[in-house]
């Protein structure tokens, strides 16, 4: 039953899906730099992913089409990734054979570098531990506070299934 | 005894004022300033408010916006306040109504106290209906004044002040902020009203940040968009704001409305226009034992939570996949609250947006589709849920009920316009399943009755930006038609139209566009005489 479930039943969409849809990078793009994923496959009035971008790699063909990387122009800044309000955009990069994904984090407790976090997955399963490399506090004007967390993880696959971490105190 | 605040919070702080003391049935419990009775109580662990009248079944809260009347107490003698929107003072006494029952609920639910609990009863003859009331209400009535108060013999409430303006807009949520905002930079004289303190609306109480276009509210979080615009407001010297001012009549023939300022003072404004932007209230759902304490309006929740920093329970159940449950179960996250699993019928989809959807499915939380509730669990207050598998035709397929373990119940089922005040102008009022309920017809630019506009929620509900973008065109087309019209004006209408169009087009919204141009009409004249 449960694998009959498309996405909108289900609630989030699988690799396969997102692969289908062509909002995950290729190979290449993710082993030569950090670049952005956008999980956000619904039409629905939103933007500010655009406008953040200063290097104009993300586009809309209108306010509610589904927004488009350029993986080419991406310099992975993270800027989309602190604004997005869905939460839905992600930064992935594989690099010496160990996984890392970038994403926005508004949960206690507060991030540390070092600290080790548990991973987990789009249905929330826990697929592994990892630690935390590079947490930034985004405020920007103090319109939008939040965290911007990236983990490492050494089985570089996990990169395309992590989107969640719990902080292990 | 537990203390149920947020102390640590990743997006939220908490402002608390000193430490006070209140006394519930005389024992002391510890509170802070600028919190509500409501708030107060749930934070030292008190679930049940007063008893029914017929069956003595317990009474929490539902909506904690002053909306539902389940949160009563007698409060410093004076009986039936609403609890969650009355602030906390040194000192305070608070009785819950009629637990005095607590103890024999089930024998008086045996016996039946039924005639005693109408107050029609005994009303002849007249000589014995003063005693036997006085018995009815002693066991079964709503409360009566102290006798310190009623020997104080308060005055009932006058009209203590009057004026006219050019334009009073009804509620101060996005959409009446909005409307004041414009309205305010082109008109002389506009009065904004909200029965609440602070003004913002639906937005206090949001800590996500909003979708949209970055022009109007997106990738802010809703509660710093109410201030922001409250802040602007503020400097303009055009507009005055009343907060705690609750509109709650309108007279037509003298184009008139009275409102209450602070609960005991009345006031009659004259304008020339007004716009209503009144919002939405949410709806409730049908279920065995769905009024218990402990089973709340996700509103509700989240007033609790967000604002007051008191958590609900420890592990919910959602009901209801909508963008406002989806988002309440995340902020139950946040705030270190379990949520046991979202319920909801739906067929075909989760009926929110997917991307929050995906924000609690990978933190874990199951969303349970083709399913239905069928009974809250526990007497005194929640302790699970009873929930079904449904068949297509969303009858409960026998054999399929489990058991939930939570100790809440958070319903988030929809909103439905607010339409009390909105009937008073004798509009043409239609039902509509995809605006939520019954709403005004109105013409292009948002007439509903002669004076008057409509804006937001009230007038079909959808969402902030297009609250926000309704309210500034109902405050721009009002000016006009105060004659404030210039070239300066049609362009800024003419930005806000073709912003609504673009905000609606996605396929969330076609639904709603289709509902509101059907009741959408050329000439309202002719549609209200
Ligand atoms: C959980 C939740 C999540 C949401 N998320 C989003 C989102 O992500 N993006 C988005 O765009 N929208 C979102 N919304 C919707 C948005 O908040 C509402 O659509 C919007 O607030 C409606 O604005 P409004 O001004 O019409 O009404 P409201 O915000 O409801 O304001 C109405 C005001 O009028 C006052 N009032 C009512 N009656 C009277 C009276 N008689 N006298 C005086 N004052 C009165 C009320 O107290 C209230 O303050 C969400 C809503 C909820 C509940
Ligand atoms: S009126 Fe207080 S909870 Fe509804």
């Amino acid at each position: 039953m449960q694998d009959e479930q498309n996405a909108a039943q289900r609630g989030y969409s699988t690799r396969e899906e997102l692969q289908k849809s062509r909002a995950l990078p290729p190979i290449e793009k993710v082993k030569e730099k950090r670049v952005c994923i956008i999980e956000c496959t619904e039409e629905i009035p939103c933007n500010p992913c655009v406008q953040a971008c200063k290097f104009g790699a993300i586009s809309k063909e209108g306010l509610c089409k589904p927004g488009v990387v350029d993986w080419d122009v991406c310099t992975g800044c993270t800027q989309c990734v602190a604004i997005c309000p869905g939460m839905s955009i992600f930064m992935q990069r594989i690099e010496d054979g160990k996984g890392y994904v970038t994403m926005p984090y508004e949960f206690l407790p507060e991030p540390k570098i070092g600290d080790k976090a548990q991973l987990l997955d789009r249905s929330g399963k826990v697929v592994g531990e990892g630690r935390i490399v590079n947490p930034t506090y985004q405020a920007k004007g103090d319109a939008y506070p939040r965290w911007v967390v990236t983990v490492e993880m050494d089985d570089p696959e996990l990169s395309y299934e992590v989107r969640a971490i719990r902080i292990l105190e | 005894m537990e203390d149920w605040r947020v102390y640590k919070h990743p997006i939220l702080e908490f402002e608390r004022g000193k430490e006070v003391t209140l006394y519930l049935d005389g024992k002391p419990m510890k509170a802070f300033e600028n919190e509500t009775i409501l708030a107060a109580m749930y934070a030292n662990g008190v679930r049940v408010f007063s008893r029914s009248i017929k069956y003595h079944r317990p009474r929490g809260f539902f909506c904690a916006i002053g909306r539902c009347s389940s949160c009563m107490m007698e409060v410093d003698g004076v009986p039936n306040v609403r609890t969650c929107i009355t602030k906390v003072k040194d000192g305070m006494h608070l009785r819950r109504q009629k637990t005095f029952a607590d103890k024999f609920a089930p024998f008086l639910n045996l016996l039946n106290l039924s005639p005693l609990a109408y107050n029609r009863m005994f009303t002849k003859p007249g000589i014995i209906y003063k005693p036997a009331m006085k018995i009815i209400r002693q066991f079964t009535g709503q409360g009566s004044f102290s006798k310190k108060i009623e020997e104080s013999g308060e005055e009932i409430m006058g009209i203590d002040d009057e004026f006219s303006t050019e334009l009073l807009i009804v509620g101060g949520g996005p959409a009446g902020l909005s409307a004041a905002l414009e309205a305010g930079q082109r008109c002389d004289d506009v009065i904004v009203i909200d029965d609440k303190e602070q003004l913002g609306g639906q937005l206090n109480r949001q800590t996500h940040m909003f979708f949209s276009d970055v022009k109007y509210a997106a990738g802010k979080r809703g509660f710093k968009l109410g201030k922001e615009m409250v802040e602007k407001i503020s400097k303009l010297k055009t507009v005055r704001v009343l907060p705690k001012t609750n509109a709650i009549a309108y007279y037509p023939m003298e184009n008139k409305m009275l409102m209450l300022r602070s609960t005991d003072r009345g006031l009659m404004v004259k304008a020339k226009k007004y716009i209503v932007a009144v919002g939405a209230y949410e709806k409730t759902l049908l279920f065995e034992n769905n009024d218990l304490p402990g089973i709340y309006g996700a509103g509700g929740v989240q007033t609790l939570l967000n604002i007051y920093g008191v958590k609900p329970g420890k592990k919910g159940l959602m009901l209801g996949t909508g963008n406002v449950s989806l988002i309440v179960a995340y902020q139950l996250l946040q705030a270190g609250i379990g949520v046991e699993a979202i319920v909801a019928p739906s067929f075909r989809r989760v009926s929110g947006y997917l991307v929050h959807a995906a924000k609690i499915r990978r933190h874990g939380v199951p969303i349970i589709t083709r399913h239905t509730i069928l009974r809250a669990l526990g007497k005194q207050r929640v302790t699970g849920a009873l929930i079904t598998e449904l068949d297509e035709k969303y009858r409960p397929i026998e054999g399929t009920e489990k058991r939930l373990d939570c100790d809440f119940i958070c319903m988030g089922v929809g909103l439905t316009p607010s339409y009390d005040l909105i009937q008073l102008f004798n509009p043409k009022m239609v039902y509509s399943s995809e605006l939520g309920g019954f709403v005004p017809v109105r013409d292009m630019q948002f007439r509903f009755a002669e004076n008057a506009y409509i804006a937001g929620d009230c007038g079909g509900v959808e969402e902030a930006t297009t609250a926000v973008l309704e309210g500034g065109l109902a405050g721009l087309y009002a000016a006009r038609s105060l004659g404030y019209a210039d070239e300066e004006v049609s362009a800024k209408i003419d930005e806000y139209e073709h912003a609504l169009e673009e905000d609606r087009g996605s396929p969330f919204s076609s639904d709603i566009k289709a509902a509101l141009q059907k009741i959408t009409v050329e000439n309202i004249e002719e549609v209200i005489k």
